[in-house]
């Protein structure tokens, strides 16, 4: 039930509030190398005070503009009074989640005969025991509790923890409380909590309201009869709480070492209760100051709360799990970046662009074709092709004779008569004439060689004896026309 | 009636939904797959067509400066004719005094069901003529190519020369 676990380990101390037996009370607790430190405690038990003030007496920011309390290296957790709570203790068998949350919604209707939308609930499940699992519940009003969170908000507590819990944890940590199924009395001035812990954790909890006071009573016919009615009244509790038939069940009573407890505990054991008193063991916790059995008595709720804080793996009952989570808005993300919300957008993408390109193959060749028709229009397509390629054929056929001539002719230097030229396809071009001398002749095969599209020049000389002329023949390939693999495909 | 369905059912009925979607996707998507990819190769085939027609215009521009003009092949006979007496006209023009022309069939030809002709032509005349002949002979809206020529000085006479040219044609 609990989704608002956050890694206490982070934070150097605890700041708990409470509003007890109507007296505000507030502890500071810090750990340090297993053991516990009180920084400080303060109370008011002035009626017009209310828990802004006492907040900001406690030092704490309660303006609304303020850096969120998260950001230091402390919390505040704030109590809640489970008096106007309901705790119902039930087994439900071994099914899924979805059916627990039904099987227990149904309970809570019954224990608070209201609409579901006026309740709020929450539950916690024992470990799995022969198929069945045991279930504390706790079911409030709505509104009792939005009330409470519109009081709390201004300091912005990390969590709102249920003020029995603080009493049971106390119990465990510095009331001797070892034991794994207990009744715990935790008495105010004018009303008294009773807690059942069952494997070490609350299971149920209901609020008398009688208290220390009453059984300060100067009279002793009134002592009596509260005597008599508390007796009665545990009674019925414990009959609530299924657990009338246990005789040996311990009735723990929190005291603060006064023989006003004691005079509980005998009233309770002459009611044939398994009563003993529980004085405070402050073993493992440290204070600025000594602090006193009374004064651990007296700030036992708030310093409970912050053990609880502290521990970072404790399935509380957290009832106000959908009314108040302070932790929500900083985590809280733009949807967009919700993994699925951008799966879902990703696969729409994909999905828009396969029904893009299908269309847009689709459609192509039609609307191209559409296009061609009227820009060519009445010309037949196919003969435009085909013409266009005949025109590229006869292209790569078509040397440049005046291009040749021309490079034949500006090769040679004055003196070098041409005589003849022979160019015919897949054969290398021939030249015949004359020249001056082997040089001239020999510089005449350097430049066509070095001229573009010409390669290959070689040539054959005889010199007439008469006239000193030296006839030759040069040949050489022309572009890609002397070639034999120049014909082009088709 | 949702409610009285176990979670077995509902995933049952999850995966039955999630085959039934596939199926009809399958069936769906084959169909319009193939359609796709006929529509592609379509596409293919009208681009390479358009690719053959749209030159970009430089090259265009270096196509027009060989082949200035084209006709398209006709029948070998009428082919024969058009392409003898254009080049007749040209030689003419020329000033060139040539041989009768010889047609025959040349080599293979270079593009698929088309023939190549071959036609001879022999000449006397003076070398400034043959220059103006081949300049003005691309503007034969027949000719394919020049297949051979060959030209020869005569010592004896000054700027005179002989001139054997083969040049080709396509016919259907």
């Amino acid at each position: 039930m609990n989704d608002n676990q956050t890694n206490m380990e982070i934070w150097q101390s605890v700041v708990a509030i409470v509003n007890d037996d109507n007296e505000f009370k507030g502890v500071e607790l810090r750990k340090q190398d297993g053991s516990f430190e009180i920084l400080w405690t303060r109370s008011i038990a002035d009626a017009d005070t209310d828990w802004r003030e006492f907040a900001a007496e406690c030092g704490l920011s309660v303006e609304p503009t303020a850096l969120e309390e998260t950001d230091s290296d402390r919390i505040v957790v704030a109590g809640f009074n489970t008096a106007g709570t309901i705790f119902h203790r039930t087994t439900v068998p071994d099914v899924g989640d979805k059916e627990i949350e039904s099987i227990i919604q149904l309970q809570a209707e019954t224990r608070l005969p209201l609409p579901p939308e006026q309740i709020e609930l929450t539950w916690r499940a024992d470990q799995l025991q022969d198929g069945q699992m045991g279930v504390t519940i706790a079911v409030a009003r709505k509104d009792l509790l939005q009330k409470f969170v519109g009081k709390v908000r201004c300091f912005k507590p990390a969590k709102i923890l249920l003020n029995s819990e603080g009493i049971v944890k106390i119990w465990e940590a510095f009331f001797s409380g070892n034991k794994e199924n207990a009744v715990v009395l935790s008495t105010g001035s004018h009303n008294t909590q009773v807690c059942l812990v069952e494997q070490g954790r609350l299971s149920n909890a209901v609020v008398l309201d009688i208290g220390i006071e009453d059984f300060s009573a100067d009279v002793t016919e009134q002592q009596t009869e509260t005597t008599e009615r508390f007796a009665q009244d545990m009674r019925s509790v414990l009959d609530l709480f299924g657990c009338s038939n246990q005789d040996e069940l311990p009735v723990f009573v929190l005291s603060d070492g006064s023989a006003s407890y004691v005079s509980i505990v005998s009233s309770l054991r002459l009611a044939g209760l398994n009563a003993r008193v529980a004085t405070p063991d402050s073993n493992g916790l440290m204070a600025k100051s000594e602090l006193s059995d009374e004064e651990l008595y007296q700030y036992r709720t708030p310093i409970g709360l912050a053990l609880m804080a502290f521990d970072a793996g404790a399935d509380e009952l957290n009832i106000f799990e959908r009314l108040y989570n302070p932790l929500q808005k900083a985590v809280q993300r733009h949807w967009l970046y919700a993994p699925k919300v951008t799966i879902a957008i990703a696969s729409i993408m994909v999905v828009l662009l396969v029904i893009v390109s299908y269309s847009v193959d689709i459609a192509g060749p039609g609307s191209i074709e559409k296009r061609i028709e009227e820009s060519v229009s009445d010309v037949d397509m196919n003969q435009l092709v085909k013409k266009q390629q005949l025109i590229r054929t006869v292209a790569r056929e078509r040397p440049d004779l005046l291009d040749l001539l021309k490079l034949v002719n500006e090769s040679g230097e004055r003196g070098i008569t041409l005589t003849g030229l022979n160019f015919k396809k897949s054969q290398p071009v021939s030249i015949t004439g004359q020249a001056s001398s082997n040089d001239q002749l020999s510089r005449y095969e350097k430049n066509l060689q070095n001229t573009k599209g010409i390669e290959k020049v070689n040539y054959t000389a005889n010199t007439n004896t008469k006239s000193k002329k030296i006839t030759f023949t040069m040949t050489f390939d022309y572009k890609n026309f002397s070639k034999k693999t120049t014909r082009s495909k088709s | 009636m949702i409610e009285k369905l176990s979670k077995k059912d509902i995933r049952t009925l999850k995966y039955g939904a999630i085959g039934a979607a596939a199926i009809i996707l399958f069936v769906f998507g084959s169909a319009g797959h193939e359609r796709w990819t006929k529509a592609k190769a379509n596409g293919a085939v009208l681009r390479t067509k358009l690719d053959t027609i749209n030159v970009d215009k430089a090259k265009q521009a270096g196509l027009m400066s060989i082949v200035p003009v084209f006709e398209m092949p006709q029948v070998e006979e009428e082919q024969k004719f058009l392409f003898r007496d254009k080049l007749s006209e040209q030689l003419k023009k020329a000033g060139i005094r040539n041989k009768p022309l010889l047609v025959q069939s040349g080599r293979k030809s270079p593009e698929a069901g088309y023939k190549l002709l071959l036609v001879k032509c022999n000449a006397t005349c003076k070398f400034v003529q043959v220059l103006d002949f081949l300049a003005k002979l691309n503007e034969n809206p027949y000719l394919v190519g020049i297949e051979e020529f060959k030209i020869k000085c005569d010592p004896k006479k000054q700027g005179e020369v002989t001139l054997d040219l083969t040049v080709s044609t396509f016919a259907k």
